[in-house]
């Protein structure tokens, strides 16, 4: 009785496993091809990965730290576009033409009329002085923001704000007053229901995708592309495997060896490089740092040392971009690079020069080759984090260059927390780091943020987040010409007072630029034409971008 | 009844331990889970606005409660049901996060799970019978499958078989090109789901059932040799009945045992599989809360896994209290 009950058990689970492995290859035929969904008219689903990890969680909150990507851009616009990618005016969005005063302290900002939120209520000035001075979004130097009339609004502040100027046109979103005023909690809000301005509203989500829909009554004209889908996935080999396979539109990664994904015509590359990567040295003993790399000599010979040219090909496949000792972007940012530095960093190592700095400074070569002075051998620890492949890679070639030039360069591997806790406390010699923070054509943001005195404190205090000047740099210069940036419009000024800032970092190296990261952007451009590409790059390409994906999305159209 | 008192005393003790050894773990961990939010997300996008600053400092906040108040808020907020909010799926709740992905891991390594032990409880049984013909040979390839590190299997037949050839899918628990509004109830929809959880249930199955298979088989070939099966065997039986209702009945008890524990590390996940796969699962939430430091989904997830391998042992524990009473006894 037993026996045969359990052989009947047995049998159904065979029948089962069977039956479940035939469905399976049933299937497989049938899987592939469903990309249109139910939006009638509209063509092909445009694919996108902008990184976003499953699970998919709907937040549509402008204010939340960490919104979907569709947030920012194609539903919720700010006044003015900035381009990071090319040098260039702001171009309008949802404000018309804005005007400073003289002294930078009062703003007038004219608005796009018969713009309508998706819910059907008029976008007014009320909307936009509701959007700067809520308290969430409010910035400590607004004083005011007045309605002139029906379409001009009016902004004071405490201060010059030109610099500031990024924040308040390009990055600071329109939110309509008539739902957001009711928001207790603007940080929390998941707004699940989002209504904006952009070229698309919200479809569908789930926790693992989530769709947008053209927004027909859009002011710039219904966009052509009619639904768009955002992908939730766990790892770049994952989207690689569905680059590959033709699944996704649009992703921005890193990818070693592209050819294999972009040889079947139907993806291209667009490689922009952006944000420069440097070693970055804990260079002011009069703030307490310590270490061979407090001695200007020794930056410079490490400086001089380097073969950035085999770090690009080896670390980075080839794909990064010859970075500039200004730390500004070349080709972008040329109208801002003085004209007294060198303009390009080396590409080959000059071991020569580097032994002549070292010599000069008192260093010689002992019996094994590497430089030592008063009987302390050049040793310097070189950090970066573990599973950052790129730089994990730059520094071991590094070490090796190092070596070859007379200078001992430890590269030691550690992870993301300890990097962290490193560079905020000021307890590391030098470390490969990027920098980033400047979202126009313009290097101002690096130049504040990450060199000058305010944005840095002695090491042993942490330095708060929001403040990168890890290499505990001060210089008076510095700091003067950077607050005289900040208190001009005129661009002639402006470049004296960053040829002072370019001098002055170039000698004393508190970042030694290596190359420009690259970002690497996959566009279907067999299917959908209306692309930022070469020549015109009308805005920052990368999925992951904000507002510029929006301003993309609706260039974009179907072939098919 | 003594003896299930004890036991259950026993297991009320472990519990408190291990909910308040999950609530010391992760404050033991140094390190600032802000800064590394922050460094996060400035490594993937590069773009840091004041704006954002802004909500991140109010999201963090600044929390100077002390350890003993936190430890009593933290039973409370157990009591009630609530673990808390994610930081990195920010603002979405750690139970619902729980509740979305235990479906998924339980269903497939659940299965796959369970596939692996009849499979390799199946065979081991079989090859323990047979034991000196060539089927013995079965024994080290299935023990090599099992030697490969899973990931490397894992990658190896979604670079073969979904990459190259396209018989299967490459990511997630269901076809996302396909249903934009998430799981329903649809025969479409479960046939997706059963076609996606079909190769990493092949790599876990691979994987797992030479263990499975060389522990019954050996416990087979000694349970061949008791006097009990040579009786059996005298007694003129038939070598079907012999092999299946003297031998492989008396086997198989030491597996069983195994198999109850094994359903409680099911819910663990198969953190490995869920990262390959993309699988919604709860291995891959437990994996990304550590990387990001996200100490409200840890303590979740592990609460989830410690209650679970602990409800496994238990239930095992009086399912061998009554089939085996000399358990009872030193219990």
């Amino acid at each position: 009785m037993i026996r045969s009950m359990a052989r009947k058990r047995l049998l159904t689970v065979v029948a089962l496993a069977t039956g479940v492995t035939m469905f399976a290859a049933g299937c497989s035929s049938s899987g592939g091809e469903k990309n249109e969904g139910g939006g009638g008219e509209s063509s092909r689903v445009l694919n996108v990965w902008a990184g976003t990890q499953t699970p998919m969680v709907a937040n549509f909150n402008p204010y939340a730290p960490n919104p979907l990507h569709v947030t920012n851009g194609a539903i919720y616009e700010p006044l003015f576009f900035y381009n990071r990618a090319e040098a260039g005016d702001p171009s309008p969005r949802l404000g018309e033409s804005y005007e400073w005063s003289e002294d930078g302290t009062e703003l007038t900002i004219k608005i796009r009329e018969g713009v309508k939120w998706t819910d059907g209520e008029p976008f007014t000035v009320e909307d936009v002085i509701f959007s700067f001075t809520n308290e969430t979004a409010k910035r400590d130097y607004l004083n005011t923001a007045e309605k002139v009339d029906e379409s001009t609004v009016k902004l004071t502040f405490n201060g010059a704000q030109f610099t500031t100027a990024v924040q308040i046109l390009g990055t600071t979103l329109m939110v309509p007053e008539h739902i957001y005023k009711d928001v207790a909690d603007k940080i929390t809000f998941t707004n699940d229901e989002p209504v904006g301005t952009g070229p698309y509203v919200l479809d569908t989500i789930s926790n693992a995708t989530y769709t947008v829909v053209a927004n027909e009554d859009y002011w710039g004209g219904a966009p052509k592309l009619k639904k768009v889908r955002y992908l939730a996935l766990d790892k770049n080999q994952s989207a690689q495997d569905l680059l590959a396979t033709g699944k996704i539109d649009w992703t921005t990664m890193f990818v070693a060896d592209p050819g294999p994904i972009t040889d079947k015509g139907q993806l291209s590359l667009l490689n922009n490089p952006q944000d420069p990567t440097t070693i970055m040295s804990c260079m002011n003993a009069a703030l307490g740092c310590v270490g061979p790399q407090t001695d200007l000599a020794v930056r410079e010979a490490v400086n001089l040392l380097l073969d950035r040219g085999e770090i690009n090909d080896k670390a980075f496949s080839g794909h990064a971009a010859v970075a500039s000792p200004s730390l500004a972007l070349l080709g972008r940012d040329d109208r801002w690079i003085s004209d007294e530095i060198e303009k390009e960093s080396p590409q080959e190592a000059n071991v020569a020069e580097a032994d002549k700095v070292l010599t000069a400074a008192g260093y010689a070569k002992a019996a094994d080759g590497i430089y030592e002075k008063g009987g302390q051998k050049l040793v310097i620890e070189l950090i970066s984090v573990e599973g950052w492949s790129d730089h994990n890679a730059a520094g071991d070639l590094i070490a090796q260059q190092g070596i070859d030039a007379g200078i001992q360069i430890n590269h030691v591997k550690i992870t993301q927390q300890e990097m962290s806790d490193a560079r905020t406390a000021g307890n590391y010699q030098m470390m490969i780091s990027g920098i980033t923070g400047t979202s126009l054509d313009d290097p101002f943001a690096i130049y504040r943020q990450w060199l000058t005195t305010e944005y840095t404190t002695p090491v042993g205090e942490t330095i708060e987040a929001g403040r990168f000047n890890f290499p505990r740099y001060s210089n008076p210069l510095v700091d003067d010409a950077v607050a005289a940036a900040a208190a001009t419009n005129d661009e002639e000024t402006k470049k004296e007072a960053y040829a002072t800032v370019q001098k002055e970092i170039v000698r004393d190296l508190p970042y030694i630029a290596l190359v420009v990261n690259p970002t690497m952007s996959f566009v279907n451009t067999k299917d959908y034409t209306g692309w930022p590409v070469e020549g015109d790059m009308y805005a920052f390409p990368p999925s992951w971008a904000t507002i510029s994906n929006g301003v993309i999305l609706s260039q974009l159209e179907s072939n098919s | 009844m003594r003896y299930f008192a004890r036991r259950i005393t026993f297991y009320v003790v472990t519990l408190w331990a291990a909910v308040s050894l999950n609530f010391i773990l992760p404050r033991a961990i140094p390190g600032d889970p802000k800064q590394i939010y922050i460094d996060t997300l400035l490594r993937r996008n590069g773009e840091l606005t004041p704006g954002m600053l802004n909500s991140i400092d109010l999201l963090f906040g600044s929390d100077d409660a002390s350890l003993w108040d936190q430890y009593l808020a933290y039973w409370g907020n157990l009591f009630k049901g609530d673990f808390g909010t994610s930081v990195v799926y920010f603002p979405a709740t750690v139970d619902q996060l729980l509740g979305e992905a235990l479906p998924w891991t339980v269903g497939l390594v659940g299965l796959a799970t369970i596939i692996a032990f009849l499979l390799g409880v199946g065979g081991g049984a079989w090859v323990g019978w047979k034991r000196g013909t060539w089927v013995d040979h079965i024994i080290p390839a299935s023990t090599f499958l099992q030697a490969v590190p899973y990931f490397w299997l894992a990658l190896v037949l979604i670079s073969v078989f979904s990459v190259s050839l396209g018989w299967f899918p490459i990511v997630g628990g269901y076809d996302i090109f396909m249903f934009d509004n998430g799981p329903e109830w649809s025969w479409e929809f479960i046939g997706s789901v059963i076609y996606h959880g079909t190769l990493p249930a092949i790599t876990i199955v691979l994987s797992a059932m030479g263990g499975w298979l060389l522990g019954m088989r050996n416990m087979m070939v000694s349970t061949l040799a008791e006097d009990y099966v040579t009786t059996a065997e005298a007694k003129g039986l038939r070598p079907l009945r012999v092999a299946t209702t003297y031998a492989t009945r008396n086997a198989v008890l030491p597996s069983v045992t195994g198999f109850g524990i094994a359903l409680g590390f099911v819910v663990a996940g198969s953190v490995v599989m869920e990262q390959a796969f993309s699988y919604p699962g709860i291995g891959k939430l437990l994996f990304t809360a550590v990387q990001a430091k996200d100490y409200a989904l840890m303590q979740g997830a592990f609460l989830v896994i410690t209650v679970v391998v602990l409800a496994a042992n238990f239930l095992m524990d009086l399912i061998n209290g009554i089939i085996d009473p000399r358990t009872r006894n030193n219990g």
